[in-house]
């Protein structure tokens, strides 16, 4: 086994020098994971891969990609007749767009069922939330891109939100665009954020966020701290090795994920519209407004808040108040740690009305992300206001019913569950 | 949180989804479904579209070689009959006609076709060139019930005069074939891979099954 002590003796050299046998055992091959995590727990693992395979796809794309308003449209086109296979990798790279925010939102919302905030988390989820920021202007910028009809005028509707705000907001947007009107200079921008910026960022927020986790370990959907018992080696004894029980599990799920969404790619890529809208086939227009413009369905709830607020008040104008909504609807994430005062972390042992509120949300959520889609009419109008208040009230009243409500005890060992 | 899900099916069910507009403009689309693997078809369709719409529409973001393959037309034929400018076969299919002759001699410059079947549906342009009809108040004696008003003149009505109805349906669906063509070259490419890809994951998930219920044995 001569090979053998020779890949030994090269590990040896590398590990006096670097941790790397340390480095791979912490965070992979040896990562306690807890025994009782379920389905919900995949999602972590999907959105790496995901990641990935958006950088990849995105390198490619950005080969043959030419980011000038008179170009752009066409070099796309280019990319889905004319380059090898460019069709795929371009269909991948649309329809991971909408599996990331499909996963970031299973991927959160695990969080906020079972806890997974809570103390010693904050920073976990603080990371998370940045991540989910950062990919929301990610989707933006990449969406302006092919400069079609739809990526025009969504770049102007959003851009023009900002100019709202009171006294600074037209030079801010003016400032933003870099001109009077979305136009290739905007494009430009926002290609050089979407191909470098927020790339770094979004890796740099994602590293974080997993070191942060493996330092603290794993929440599990009962909630209960695995670290309180130990074995002789100092392993929490309701946890196993990442490897194999979990990377089996994931590849596992992985497959699945894969075959949900080639079956997209290959046979549904522009998803109904909802991957790629028909209206971006036209290129971008500045004299010509299409009739309905709407942004993607992964930012339609938060769309829908911002036509809630029709109202001006205390002398702020309507747009600056639903922006100002929009805007604290994301941002409303970050404070979650705080604002839960639950002894408990996982909703199976908190009382009825955190379920009643996580319901509430749940509705909201999705009722203003199709609301966000439709043409507004004076019930949606309506419809749209309840369920804004529906999706604030989870946020603000967690305070009050998360001290009030009985709670359930929380068992001491999964084994107990 | 049963109750709540019921409650919001059910409220969802309720809400009506009216329409303000048709998708084909002033009327309901035909019926129509594109058969791209029709190569004979694509053919008829191409020659049509080459002979009726390519002296104003441009498809130039395909190119001509491109057409001829997927077509299976040879492409000495297909140079010989099909390319009437000194374009190169290897060119985008761009039309000779400028787009300030254009506006002088129609008003407005008439729109790139490549990707009109993605933009609107096969549905509408079948149904658009179905819908001519007389109007006396049009500059060209003509009106469109998808696109009204349109400032096209009915360019398709010799042969529908002497063609029998069910003739010209096919002629139509012909063009439309080949626009829905046009506007995703890939298709059928991509549905074939699809295929494999699809197949190739089931096995692969199909293993990564069996070793992951192998190890779960492992924590009971």
């Amino acid at each position: 086994m001569a090979t053998d002590t020779r890949t030994k003796r090269l590990l040896n050299w590398v590990d006096f020098r670097f941790p790397l046998t340390e480095v791979f055992e912490r965070h992979l091959s040896k990562y306690p994971a807890p025994t009782n995590l379920n389905i919900w727990y995949l999602f972590g693992f999907l959105l790496i891969v995901v990641l990935a395979m958006q950088i990849v796809t995105g390198l490619w794309l950005m080969m043959n990609y030419t980011n000038s308003a008179e170009e752009a449209f066409s070099s796309v086109e280019y990319i889905m007749r004319d380059v090898e296979y460019g069709w795929l990798i371009r269909y991948m790279h649309a329809a991971g767009a909408s599996a990331f925010f499909a996963l970031i939102y299973l991927h959160m919302f695990r969080g906020m069922m079972y806890g997974s905030y809570q103390k010693p988390r904050e920073l976990i989820w603080l990371g998370g939330w940045f991540t989910y920021l950062i990919l929301m202007a990610e989707g933006f910028t990449g969406y302006v891109l092919p400069w079609g009809q739809m990526s025009f005028w969504a770049a102007q509707v959003i851009i023009s939100l900002f100019s709202s705000i009171p006294v600074v907001g037209e030079d801010l947007a003016t400032w933003i665009r870099g001109d009077y009107l979305v136009s290739g200079i905007t494009l430009s921008r926002l290609f050089a954020f979407h191909v470098v910026l927020l790339p770094i960022l979004l890796i740099a927020i994602v590293f974080f966020h997993i070191l942060a986790l493996h330092e603290i370990g794993s929440n599990n959907p009962d909630g209960i701290d695995v670290k309180k018992h130990l074995d002789e080696d100092g392993v929490p004894l309701d946890t196993k090795p990442f490897f194999p029980y979990d990377i089996s599990h994931d590849i596992f799920a992985l497959g699945v994920f894969l075959i949900i969404f080639c079956s997209v790619v290959f046979f549904f890529p522009t998803g109904g519209g909802y991957i790629i809208e028909y209206v971006n086939y036209e290129p971008a227009n500045p004299l010509s407004t299409p009739a309905h413009i709407v942004p993607s369905w992964y930012y339609t709830p938060f769309y829908a808040m911002l036509r809630a607020v029709d109202f001006p008040l205390f002398g702020l104008t309507a747009k600056f108040l639903g922006f100002a909504t929009m805007m604290a609807a994301v941002a409303i994430f970050a404070v979650l740690p705080w604002l839960d005062r639950s002894p408990v972390k996982s909703i199976k042992y908190k009382g009825i009305l955190s379920k009643t509120f996580l319901g509430i949300f749940v509705v909201s959520f999705f009722a203003l992300c199709y609301l966000g889609m439709v043409p507004p009419t004076e019930t949606k109008a309506l419809l749209s206001k309840i369920f804004t208040i529906g999706y604030f009230s989870y946020f603000l009243l967690m305070p009050i019913y998360t001290r009030i409500e009985k709670c359930k005890p929380v068992p001491e060992r999964v084994a107990q569950v | 949180m049963r109750l709540l899900a019921l409650l919001a099916i059910s409220f969802f069910s309720g809400l009506s989804f009216t329409a303000s507009e048709y998708k084909c403009g002033s009327i309901e689309c035909y019926e129509f479904r594109a058969d791209i693997r029709d190569k004979e078809s694509l053919q008829r369709g191409l020659a049509a579209y080459m002979n009726y719409c390519y002296g104003c529409h441009s498809l130039k973001y395909s190119r001509y070689k491109r057409v001829a393959e997927d077509l299976a037309i040879p492409l000495d034929i297909y140079e010989q009959n099909l390319i009437f400018d000194d374009s190169k076969i290897g060119d985008l299919m761009h039309i000779s006609l400028k787009e300030s002759k254009a506006i002088e001699l129609l008003g407005a410059k008439p729109p790139d076709l490549t990707l009109e079947a993605r933009l609107r549906s096969p549905e509408w342009i079948y149904t658009y060139l179905d819908t001519f009809y007389e109007d006396s108040s049009r500059p060209y004696g003509v009106n469109n019930k998808v696109y009204v008003n349109v400032s096209m003149p009915h360019v398709l009505e010799d042969i529908q005069s002497e063609l029998t109805e069910e003739e010209y349906d096919r002629y139509i669906a012909d063009i439309t074939n080949f626009l829905t063509y046009v506007s995703d070259p890939s298709a059928e490419t991509r549905k074939q891979l699809g295929i494999y890809v699809i197949l190739f994951l089931l096995i692969f998930t199909a293993f990564a099954y069996l070793v992951y219920r192998e190890f779960k044995k492992d924590l009971k």
